[in-house]
């Protein structure tokens, strides 16, 4: 494969062509701040936090939809994208009601290692308090919509993976929800399979099995590219 | 747990004449699943709205999940699934219009109709929204009574209008 050089952090690399700015930090060891980036989905650039400053670009570009190309000269870690960062988070806290102290994820959620990381001590935006609903029809599953971040990583699962598409996302703006099929209960889905693709996928705790107290959750999000591997093999 | 509930709709559908104009289009666009804007166009300007119906039959025709076809509904601002009302009274509160007291325009409706911008009335016969400018400041306060503009409009009038519109 060829290979080109970049510039990453003042690091001299040569990489393999095709790959997007993410992938090639993942593989050197760089760490870059994802939340709707999940190995094996399609990556939309939803979250924003993968932005990344190219040299020669006006803008921020998110890493995780940017190709590399060669000569590019990336800073991952500046004082403007950590700004950046902080803003991003405070903004998924204050959009929802997020309050980890009754979260299932409580100790295991991706939000909340978002807010450590990004060194969040407080949030500066007036909180939505939006009105959301808990979806409790699913015999084995709960969706609950105040914890939702809106990365879509259930959409992407339960559309690429299991090929079910029983969710996608309602309204635009600050209304935007995730819904089953035409906004039905998700129990009365005719789509879903139950196969609990998207309880995996969630990096919060907006989907969890029932039957799971407050701090208890376990999820494996590393299952969903496992079994695109999988699936390549010939057994 | 889980029941078809596509198939039964659709049967009801079938004998609604307007099904048979979505199908034509359903038909042109050759059963493609990106034509679905346009399916969705020509049924929304069929019913007025898209009732649920129509669309679990779009779903079902197009082969789509059912959750893309909502949030493509649900996205654009074109389409409605509920009825905007047999007939429909759009206020301009521009500027000008507002100036030339398209309040007190919407108070009278509220009054005699008892409808808030955006409502509709229980028999379905009107339904009231707002804009904000139709382009015609030069006729403020204008009033849209069912794609006929009415221009420099008093409260009176306008009621009046209305009310000839419903009983016919």
């Amino acid at each position: 494969m060829p290979k080109i050089s970049v510039t990453i952090d003042d690091k001299k690399l040569d990489v393999d062509v095709g790959k997007t700015i993410l992938e090639i930090c993942k593989e050197s060891g760089i760490e870059i701040l994802t939340m709707c980036h999940l190995k094996g989905l399609t990556d939309v650039g939803a979250c924003r936090l993968c932005l990344v400053e190219i040299e020669g670009i006006n803008k921020l570009l998110s890493a995780c939809t940017t190709k590399i190309a060669a000569n590019m000269i990336i800073r991952t870690k500046t004082e403007k994208i950590k700004r950046y960062q902080r803003i991003t988070s405070e903004l998924f806290f204050a959009e929802r009601n997020h309050v980890c102290s009754v979260c299932v994820a409580n100790g295991k959620c991706d939000l909340q290692k978002l807010g450590y990381k990004t060194e969040m001590d407080h949030i500066r935006y007036p909180y939505l308090f939006p009105e959301c609903n808990v979806d409790t029809s699913h015999p084995w599953y709960v969706l609950d919509h105040n914890r939702c971040i809106m990365c879509t990583r259930c959409v992407r699962a339960c559309g690429e993976v299991e090929g079910a598409h029983n969710w996608n996302v309602m309204n635009r703006g600050y209304q935007v929800r995730v819904i089953s099929d035409f906004d039905t209960p998700w129990g009365e889905s005719v789509t879903c399979t139950s196969c609990g693709k998207c309880v995996h996928a969630c990096p919060t705790g907006a989907i969890w099995p029932k039957a799971i107290v407050q701090g208890q959750l376990e999820k494996k999000p590393e299952i969903i590219a496992e079994l695109i591997e999988k699936r390549k093999m010939n057994l | 747990m889980k029941t078809n509930t596509l198939s039964t709709d659709v049967e009801l559908a079938k004998t609604d004449p307007r099904i048979k104009l979505i199908t034509a289009k359903i038909k042109k666009e050759n059963y493609k699943p990106d034509a679905l804007i346009e399916i969705l166009h020509t049924a929304q300007n069929a019913y007025g709205y898209l009732p649920m119906s129509v669309l679990k039959f779009i779903t079902k025709a197009l082969h789509l999940p059912p959750s893309r076809v909502y949030s493509t509904v649900t996205f654009y601002h074109f389409f409605s699934l509920k009825s905007k009302g047999e007939h429909t009274c759009l206020v301009c509160t521009g500027t000008a219009c507002y100036v030339k007291g398209a309040q007190l325009i919407l108070n009278e409706i509220e009054k005699q109709f008892a409808l808030k911008p955006g409502q509709v009335t229980a028999d379905n016969k009107l339904g009231v929204s707002v804009a904000r400018c139709i382009g015609a400041c030069g006729l403020a306060p204008a009033v849209v009574l069912d794609e006929e503009v009415h221009a420099k409009v008093s409260a009176e009038e306008i009621v009046n209008s209305i009310n000839a519109k419903i009983a016919v």
